[in-house]
């Protein structure tokens, strides 16, 4: 088997395995208010990560030698394969992702000139949409391509280094369905009401522990929101009150009116009377 | 008859009262035979995604459940509701913010359950109904998006449904209708908002779960079609049952997903925008981000003016959709290795490449806008 596909046959089912017990440490630290992806909340998940990812890499490994290739390992495959595997990733994993970003950097700008060429010599109405899709392909296949094959080199970096297990490792005897049942009595609990007790009994505990520690209700954990409902005030409205306070605004009008009248009358020299009508006809509508 | 006897007397009071509900509702036989499954070629990652589409949905329902008791399917007071249950409601937040994102992992459940059986071969006869089933299940999740879409009333749900009910009124013969129905107004407003309440809550969950009940029996009696590969001696020499492996890997799925979708509920809570007004003023209508490829199809050149409109959002779409439906009928070929069905890998290959591009498309296009 190459080194390429038995990285991928190795990491796959190993990032599986780690991947839901990560993920619900990772919850119980948001429901702290802890960020997993910064400061002390990363930190407390990484250290959580070097276990569970040694134990998965183990059982992932020798469940690979054992179903694909016939044979059983020596034991400590998995903290042995980790061990080498945290080195050749760290310095590994920079590369790649230095490779990557340069890859992807110089692509854009090449295709972006190569745009801009084409719009001013070419077609220099290319629309707004049609323009970013094309940018995108363009660019997007070369980062893809560059990332394949950085990730496939790390693969392969894997299954180079889990050859050696593979060499040491004593070859299994018997038929297939012999094989089978070898595997299946290995990973087969054999007490498996206990196995199930125990794994719910975990489950109700960490369900205790994320509602404990979630807050019940305001902060909104979003910092960059803005609450834009605002409660109105109740007012409580006194039948009496409202329309004396009526009835005084509308006499304090019908004073001002009168006045007004009165001046507009001394101007003009009209009668009273007629004012006096025209504020009864005021009042009545 | 005295072994009988001296049998009861030694079971503990669970196993009384099991005995009890099993002479009279037949328990045991049920549960032999939902866990005796026989799956052939052994359990497989490839085939929890069904399990987890379940999952989703009763979790759907429930938190739906729990946020209605607080939301008021009203103009006046739908905005306010929904700002109430993100500050006032006890864990409101949460609630809202993972009916959010639960509904956007049913849309890639569906999709990821379509595509496992597409290249698997597993529409071909004798399952051409299961799939037909299953494209119309397909239908009704989008249209729990749609409708949900609406609810919230802010500016981002009210222009969304304007853009979505524009593109139906495009739709031949039964356009004019759907979109006059599902507005209930020349503008939306409140019977806009009635009936997309009435959608969400009850006739879609309706045939959502008489469907996926029919999708689930029919699978029944058709049974897995199990890999693509191998003679059929050694997959029925690796057949498994049920229980208790593809019980564990789908159990591990629904937990990995169910974590994943509280994950995003923190780290992305839902955020209103203003309440919906008819001025758009500012803000850029867009789709749900699993319409956003259809949608920046939509802004192509070739699709613009009234035909090229309805070229884009009716024409092609529903051919496509109805090419699915025709699939079973069209491929009759018993060969199920995808990789000795060229056509259907490439054509699988494309549209998936499709997606990706017009959807981070979109987004660029969004901050270019911006």
């Amino acid at each position: 088997m190459s080194n390429t596909k038995l990285g991928l046959l190795v990491f796959w089912p190993t990032f599986w395995t780690g991947f839901p017990i990560k993920l619900v440490f990772a919850l119980l630290l948001l429901a702290a208010h802890m960020h997993p992806w910064e400061g002390t909340g990363l930190y407390l998940l990484l250290l959580v990560s070097i276990p569970v990812d040694i134990w998965a890499l183990g059982l992932c490994a020798r469940t690979v030698l054992i179903d694909r290739l016939k044979v059983d390992p020596q034991p400590g495959i998995g903290l042995n394969l980790w061990g080498r595997w945290a080195v050749f990733s760290a310095v590994v994993l920079p590369v790649i992702a230095m490779v990557v970003s340069v890859v992807t950097e110089a692509a854009k700008s090449v295709v972006a000139s190569m745009t801009e060429s084409f719009k001013e010599h070419i077609f220099p109405a290319l629309p707004v949409a049609e323009q970013i899709s094309l940018e995108l392909v363009m660019w997007g296949s070369v980062a893809s391509v560059a990332l394949i094959v950085c990730i496939l080199g790390w693969l392969y970096g894997l299954g180079w280094l889990a050859q050696p297990f593979v060499k040491n490792a004593k070859p299994l005897d018997g038929t297939r369905d012999d094989q089978a049942d070898f595997w299946d009595r290995l990973r087969i609990p054999a007490d498996q009401p206990l196995l199930l007790t125990a794994f719910t009994g975990v489950g109700v505990v960490l369900v205790f522990i994320f509602w404990g520690l979630m807050p019940a209700t305001t902060p909104h954990p979003h910092a960059e929101y803005e609450y834009t409902f605002e409660k109105k005030e109740v007012k409580i409205v006194e039948p009496k009150k409202v329309l004396k306070e009526t009835e005084q605004v509308l006499a304090k009008a019908e004073l001002v009116v009168k006045k007004l009248q009165d001046e507009k009358g001394e101007n003009q020299e009209k009668p009273a009377a007629k004012i006096e009508t025209t504020t009864e006809e005021k009042q009545k509508k | 008859m005295k072994e009988d006897i001296q049998a009861v007397n030694q079971q503990n009071a669970f196993e009384k009262v099991v005995e009890f509900v099993d002479e009279r509702v037949g328990l045991k036989t049920i549960q032999a035979k939902m866990l005796n499954e026989p799956i052939p070629g052994g359990s497989r990652w490839a085939y929890a995604f069904g399990s987890v589409l379940l999952f989703i949905f009763i979790l759907q329902v429930v938190t739906g459940i729990l946020l209605m008791f607080y939301y008021v399917p009203s103009t006046d007071h739908a905005y306010a509701s929904t700002q109430y249950i993100i500050h006032e409601v006890d864990y409101g937040w949460f609630l809202l913010s993972y009916h959010f994102w639960g509904s956007s992992a049913m849309v890639v459940m569906v999709f990821a359950h379509m595509s496992q059986v597409f290249l698997w071969g597993a529409y071909k006869k004798p399952r051409e109904l299961i799939w037909l089933v299953g494209l119309a299940l397909f239908g009704i999740v989008m249209g729990f998006g749609f409708t949900g879409y609406l609810l919230p009333w802010d500016q981002r749900a009210y222009w969304a449904t304007v853009v979505g009910v524009e593109i139906m009124d495009k739709t031949p013969l039964v356009g004019d209708f759907l979109a006059r129905f599902l507005k209930g107004g020349p503008t939306p407003g409140q019977m806009t908002l009635s009936r997309f309440f009435v959608i969400h809550v009850m006739v879609l969950p309706a045939a959502l779960a008489g469907l996926a009940g029919l999708h689930i029996f029919l699978f029944r009696k058709a049974g897995p079609a199990g890999p693509f590969r191998g003679t059929p001696e050694e997959i029925k020499a690796k057949t498994d049952y049920f229980f208790p492996r593809q019980i564990w890997k789908d159990i591990v799925a629904m937990a990995t997903v169910f974590l994943i979708i509280c994950s995003l509920a923190f780290i992305e809570p839902v955020v209103l925008l203003e309440q919906a007004t008819p001025d758009p003023g500012d803000y850029h209508p867009e789709p749900e981000w699993y319409f956003l490829f259809l949608f920046q199809l939509l802004r192509l050149k070739i699709f613009g003016g009234q035909f090229g409109q309805f070229l884009g959002a009716i024409a092609i779409p529903g051919a496509f959709m109805a090419f699915l439906a025709a699939l079973p009928f069209l491929d009759t070929k018993p060969e199920r290795n995808i990789f000795k069905r060229p056509v259907a890998l490439i054509g699988w290959t494309v549209i998936m490449i499709f997606i990706l591009v017009f959807t981070v498309s979109a987004i660029i296009n969004r901050e270019f806008l911006h």
